[in-house]
């Protein structure tokens, strides 16, 4: 069983009721209403489909009901897997090729039209949408909130780390999962508002309606008057050959899998991209014991916050710049990826390349957003605003402020007289904002008291430490004049409470305390299972992960309220202010094979998944046709299946600039709300169906 | 100045056969489009049946050259349009429908026409599980099908362009130079245009160019939506055509298509005038009630997405077809009341032939074995009643 049984930050619930059910007639057990490509992945299914084309194996992609990929047959039934809960019994199938449509021939049964009425729908329970609903329901709008999973929250509840930003405005310092069941508690206490959980909306039209697939058993026609979209956004493909293999996922679906529904959907990984979401992926995968191979990034530089990339850095995992993957192989599920440095014009050398054994790629290369309810409410002249990754992607913090100053640009459209408080827009600019300078900082000496050592030297919008220090000695000093200022120590109060240690989102505090001449004690934050004992020796990484000495341990201790465990090590005095982590990953773990293994086909990597479309295929097409517009892809499927072509849009101006053409020549597709399959008698509410 | 012996103005169902037929015959074409690229108008929006049942002689004998076309295309030219006979099947539930089904099989079948009355245990072999309860049969016309629009104008828009012809889009006529009834030349937003002919392939956009030589035609966009599901292996043959009318709906017609999947569309009552091809959320459920009271089993079909599009109707359901008394040299192919996809290839090969002739305005009408299409879609007819299988 590949389940997390234990986890650093995350409680494993227990007691759930596990039932039996049938996967290709192998009996399976699983949980009770637990996401079945969940139970499927814990019981060792990775293999979900075999597409027609090419009779391809697929397995899981978003893990977030978009892109259609784990599509399996339920009892009879296509079903997209990651949205269907387990239930008792269920006959579960790989679905190969296309469905059969059962003959069902019972005489259509009685209909039902649902409907109901709100001032305002709010498209997405996720940190802004959450936020937006709860400032307008106290305004005393009607509010419906429609969100297509069980849990609101929206990717908060997949976020195990804790949140940058400041305590006063947005929970920094706690987890995201902690600050989802908070603000869902929040709005549930709210009377005039409605929540349709489990419910994507699926399409909204010129009168006025939005049509909500509610519970995947009804149809609902939600009349409003406004719109709030906050739909968040979907993750980004890319291209190479294998990137449709069981086992290349976007780094959201794996967040999902290990840390909403605690699968341990690997054993070793590769992460690509190096901003905030491949960085914490790849943290996320340490902490459920997943070893993680390296993360590669084409760019020069690493692209998340540097205080992010420090700590996967200082835990073992080496970032890779200037590196891509050019191939990904393996026989129906991945075993190796081909990983190369790239040139100036980020053409991969492939005398560079390393090839790597693992069974799992993350694709981390960036999100788009889900925005096209708020361009079509737009273009039906709908009074509509959008928050949230829905309008920029950004950081949850900066989400929840910009939920709240949505919500009152939308009541200022719809009359009320209301005054967008200055000071709030202003936060948002902050907490959205781009790493700002990198300062050095001057090496700290350990003394008779405890001091405080900062790893932190980027500007990011943070001050948890500042907040929590009982004695106020920790200050941002001035350079922006916001909380992207970085903090230092003043004075000499420290009582070594260990709570700035314990409290930083990016884990870069440590303290420090003179023993003697030759040893100093250094208390730092670890957020994973400590396997060691008091007396272990244990390897104490710089900074930028290269190892300083082995220490022995002196305490551990687990700080409650940020779940963060304080281990106090016994280091030379000379390395002591470089301590800032211990390595929990062997070097071993990061070793590609001896000689790269792989075949250059990089026509062969898929741009539409849902067909099955390649580059080859497409650049072929484009030339034979004189192609300038998305839509005439279609031609070849390009863009045809369920996902609505949500997924290969963003990679269109890569083909055509590899079929001669000018991105800049060519017209889009148009856009296509509709992306959840609805069956039909669900939407005329037919009763008495099975 | 850019100057052809043909200058057709819309590369859709219409306008791109027809340039690939004529450059075919070496005669010198461009097209015209204001859209981005072919097929963008009504094409993109149109479901891909393609029948030669009508009840006018006409378009009888215009569709069954498209069939012909389209049958042979992947055989002939080596590409895939996704041409299948499946036939189409109108369904008579009640006898009002098969009294007048009947009655019109005499005329289609004098039109030469494959089509007889199949009786309800017939029909439910071509489509196993619909509702059998009160079926009397319906009129089967197995030469019939169903094809890829998308594909299709795609298909010819390729031939088009190996046969010399030429496209350009996003280019919007502006206005025509005449001198003595004829048209000199057609000015656009970007270009001056000189040809012999010029062609009014316009699709819903037909009357408003026409409107720039002063002339009028009685063509007015109405809206249809239509719906598609996802793919299922096949279970079914045929186009259905139900075209019992209720409270909120007239016919309505669906088919699987060769990739599997379940196209649909229906005629709303009361019709929706005019070019807003916004979704409204009365189609879906609306369609869907009345698919399932015919095929119930359909109630486990996943609907994939929806669209809008405009059929450019005439007041008596049939195409504008012939030579301007204002400017002979327009050739107006406009019309096609929603039927452009199956009209188009059909009546671009025959308009090759006239147009290869020679033969131009009243002369075109007098002249050869087409000339009683000219006769009959005559833009200065009286428009007085409706074909009955519109």
């Amino acid at each position: 069983m590949n389940r997390i049984l234990h986890h650093p930050v995350l409680d494993v619930p227990g007691g759930r009721r596990e039932v039996d059910f049938l996967f290709d007639g192998v009996p399976s057990r699983g949980y009770e209403g637990e996401i079945l490509s969940s139970a499927l992945f814990a019981a060792g299914y990775k293999r979900f489909s075999v597409h027609r084309k090419g009779e391809a194996p697929q397995g899981i992609f978003c893990a977030n009901g978009q892109c259609s990929q784990c599509t399996v047959i339920v009892n009879g039934l296509a079903r997209k897997s990651c949205v269907t809960p387990l239930a008792a019994g269920m006959d579960v199938r790989t679905l190969v090729g296309i469905p059969i449509l059962p003959a069902d021939n019972r005489p259509r049964g009685r209909m039902e039209k649902k409907s109901v009425e709100t001032d305002i729908l709010v498209i997405g329970g996720g940190p802004s949408g959450l936020s937006a609903a709860m400032e307008l329901a106290g305004m005393g709008f009607s509010v419906v909130l429609a969100d297509d999973k069980e849990r609101l929250g929206g990717k908060l509840v997949l976020q195990t780390h804790k949140f940058f930003g400041s305590e006063e405005d947005c929970y920094a310092g706690t987890r995201g999962v902690d600050i989802a069941r908070k603000l869902e508690a929040d709005l549930r206490s709210i009377p005039n508002v409605m929540i349709l959980a489990n419910s994507p909306v699926v399409g909204i039209y010129k009168d006025r309606k939005a049509g909500v697939y509610v519970n995947a058993s009804s149809y609902l026609l939600v009349g409003f008057k406004a719109l709030v979209v906050a739909a968040g956004a979907r993750e980004k493909s890319i291209l190479f050959p294998g990137n449709d293999l069981p086992g290349v996922y976007g780094a959201g679906a794996f967040q999902t899998l290990v840390n909403r529904d605690l699968v341990k959907a690997a054993d070793r990984v590769l992460v690509v991209g190096s901003g905030n979401v491949g960085l914490i992926g790849a943290y996320h995968a340490l902490q459920a014991g997943i070893s993680v191979a390296a993360i590669v990034e084409i760019l020069p530089k690493i692209n998340g916050y540097k205080v992010h990339a420090d700590k996967i850095i200082r835990t073992g995992v080496p970032v890779r710049l200037n590196t891509t993957v050019v191939s990904v192989e393996g026989d129906g599920r991945v075993e190796r990826a081909t990983v190369a440095r790239v040139d100036e014009n980020w053409k991969p050398l492939l005398g560079t390349a390393e090839t790597y054994e693992v069974d799992t790629v993350l694709i981390a290369t960036g999100l788009s957003s889900c925005d096209e309810f708020y361009d079509q409410a737009r273009a039906f002249g709908f009074p509509a605003v959008k928050a949230g990754d829905a309008e920029e992607i950004a950081e949850a913090s900066s989400a929840m402020f910009g939920g709240r100053i949505a919500a009152l640009s939308l009541a200022k459209l719809l009359g009320k007289a209301v005054t967008i408080d200055e000071s709030w827009i202003a936060k948002r600019e902050v907490l959205k904002s781009r790493p700002g300078d990198v300062s050095c900082r001057d090496e700290e000496t350990a003394g008779e008291r405890w001091r405080p050592v900062f790893f932190c030297t980027e500007e990011i919008p943070c001050n948890p430490c500042a907040t929590v220090c009982p004695t106020g000695s920790i200050t941002l000093r001035e350079n922006k004049g916001t909380i992207m200022d970085l903090p230092y120590y003043h004075g000499s109060d420290c009582k070594g409470c260990m709570a700035c240690v314990a409290a930083c989102p990016g884990l870069a505090v440590s303290l420090i305390r003179r023993i003697d001449d030759a040893w100093t004690e250094v208390v730092l934050p670890f957020e994973f299972d400590p396997w060691f004992e008091q007396g272990a020796i244990l390897p104490v990484l710089a900074q930028d992960g290269s190892f300083l000495e082995d220490a022995s341990l002196q305490r551990k201790f687990f700080h409650k309220k940020y779940r963060t465990w304080l281990l106090t090590l016994k280091v030379s005095a000379a390395n002591a202010p470089k301590a800032a982590g211990i390595r929990v990953q062997a070097e071993e773990t990061t070793r590609p094979m001896p000689s790269p293994r792989f075949e250059h086909l990089p026509d062969d990597a898929v741009v539409c998944r849902c067909e099955r479309v390649t580059v080859g295929e497409l650049v072929e097409f484009i030339r034979a046709n004189r192609v300038t517009d998305v839509n005439q892809l279609k031609t070849i499927r390009a863009g045809m299946g369920a996902c609505g072509s949500k997924t290969c849009t963003p990679l269109y101006s890569q083909v055509f600039r590899k079929a001669g053409v000018d991105p800049k020549d060519v017209t889009g597709g148009s856009v296509r709300p509709l992306a959840v399959e609805v069956p039909m008698g669900d939407l005329v509410n037919e009763g008495g169906r099975p | 100045m850019k100057t052809f012996d043909v200058v057709i103005v819309g590369a859709g169902s219409v306008g791109v056969p027809l340039a690939y037929c004529l450059a075919r015959k070496g005669i010198r074409t461009a097209c015209v489009e204001s859209e981005a690229s072919w097929g963008r108008g009504q094409n993109r929006a149109a479901i891909g049946g393609v029948r030669a049942t009508h009840s006018d002689p006409g378009k009888i004998r215009i569709c069954n050259e498209s069939i012909a076309i389209m049958s042979r295309f992947r055989e002939e030219h080596g590409i895939d349009i996704e041409w299948r006979s499946g036939g189409y099947l109108f369904l008579a539930y009640d006898e009002a429908r098969e009294k007048a089904f009947r009655e019109l099989l005499v005329v289609q079948k004098a039109a030469g026409l494959g089509i007889d009355w199949i009786p309800a245990d017939r029909v439910l072999e071509l489509a196993p599980g619909l509702k059998r309860e009160g079926l009397r049969g319906g009129t089967f016309s197995p030469g019939d099908g169903y094809a890829s629009p998308l594909m299709t104008s795609t298909a010819f828009h390729k031939l088009a362009l190996e046969a010399g012809a030429e496209f350009s889009f996003g280019e919007t006529v502006t206005g025509f130079d005449m001198e003595g009834g004829r048209m000199t030349r057609m000015r656009t937003d970007r270009e001056t245009w000189s040809a012999g002919l010029f062609v009014n392939a316009a699709g819903a956009s037909a009357a408003e160019l026409s409107s720039l030589v002063g002339m009028e035609i009685p063509v007015h966009p109405d809206c249809h939506e239509g719906g598609v599901s996802e793919p299922v292996e096949r279970f079914m043959e045929p186009m259905l055509v139900d075209i019992i009318p209720d409270d909120e709906s007239g016919n309505y017609y669906f088919y699987q298509a060769n990739t599997g999947q379940v196209v649909f569309c229906i005629t709303p009552k009361p019709q929706v005038w005019g070019t807003d091809m916004d979704n409204s959320s009365g189609f879906l459920p609306l369609v869907v009630r009345r698919m399932l009271e015919i095929y119930p089993r359909l109630r486990n079909l996943r609907v994939r997405r929806t669209w809008r599009g405009m059929y450019p109707m005439t007041p008596d359901g049939l195409p504008v077809i012939g030579y301007c008394r204002e400017a002979e040299n327009m050739l107006l192919l406009a019309g096609m009341c929603g039927q452009g996809f199956m009209i188009g290839p059909g009546l671009g090969s025959i308009m090759a032939e006239v147009i290869a002739d020679g033969a131009t305005g009243a002369a075109a009408s007098a002249s050869g074995e087409y000339g009683f299409i000219f006769d009959e879609f005559t833009p200065y007819r009286k428009f007085e009643g409706m074909e009955m299988l519109k």
